[in-house]
């Protein structure tokens, strides 16, 4: 009876053309799976998400040492706290910019992304630069996603 | 656009409403197997870029004009301005925001520049 009352006017809306709730569409352009990135990723719909680039950072001192897979995963919890917050999840996730301090790191990046992501890989850019905010950090990471 | 800077092909900013969003990996100077082309030769690089750019582009059913914004990574700052010229050829239909970087290194050995770009596709 609750759900009658529901469909009712949402039916009533879609028989009008009403578009009320855009539906989210989303298409991965050329899919690398063996470096867990996609070429570009078109998106219609949804709501966006900009992330501030996350790190590795005070709350876990003990992953600041030089140890590339505990930084990696250590950055992904924040940024899941991050998205989880905003009501997303590691899937709304369609392009990363990495920073890394050294990209001899971008195999090991690739390989722990396959965790991350399954297959619905995002678009990325890595690029490698001298310094991040903290002396510690081996890398830093700007989400965008979008949330259904 | 808004504020456009002709003299750099760029603008301050972009509004958009509506259209799909395409989100692109960084672009750089590789053919389809991801080999470096035209190595040391600034130019060539930049074109070989633009023309990676453009096929992309068509695959996610636009052209570069529909691109937005973009981030532009290079290892040569000192080339920037060979780069801003070259961009007046390459969009027809305004220019997008920019911003210009110096990175230690590019994901491809020996490219001079990478760049990261958003386009929003017309419904």
């Amino acid at each position: 009876m609750k759900i009658d009352k529901l469909l009712l006017p949402l039916l009533i809306l879609n028989f009008a053309g009403v578009s009320f709730a855009q539906e989210l569409k989303k298409e991965f352009i050329d899919p690398q799976p063996q470096e867990s990135r996609s070429t570009a990723v078109k998106v219609k719909g949804g709501t966006m998400l900009f992330l501030a680039g996350h790190t590795a950072s005070q709350p876990r001192p003990d992953v600041d040492l030089g140890n590339f897979e505990a930084q990696f995963k250590a950055t992904f919890d924040k940024i899941k706290i991050t998205l989880t917050k905003a009501g997303g999840t590691f899937d709304d996730i369609v392009s990363m910019g990495v920073f890394l301090t050294d990209l001899r790191y971008i195999p090991e990046f690739s390989k722990l992304a396959k965790d991350i992501f399954k297959k619905n890989y995002p678009a990325i850019t890595f690029v490698e630069v001298s310094h991040l905010a903290r002396p510690q950090s081996l890398m830093e990471i700007q989400p965008i996603a979008v949330i259904p | 656009m808004i504020l456009p800077v002709p003299q750099s092909a760029y603008s301050q900013a972009v509004k958009v409403k509506g259209g799909t969003l395409v989100f692109l990996s960084g672009v750089g100077p590789v053919d389809e197997k991801g080999t470096l082309q035209a190595p040391g030769d600034y130019r060539g690089q930049v074109n070989a870029t633009w023309e990676n750019m453009r096929r992309i582009m068509a695959k996610a059913g636009g052209t570069v004009d529909d691109i937005v914004t973009m981030t532009v990574y290079t290892t040569e700052r000192r080339w920037g301005e060979i780069f801003t010229d070259m961009r007046k050829e390459i969009f027809k239909t305004g220019y997008p925001s920019s911003a210009f970087m110096e990175a230690r290194k590019l994901k491809t050995p020996g490219a001079f520049l990478e760049i990261q770009a958003i386009a929003v596709l017309k419904d």
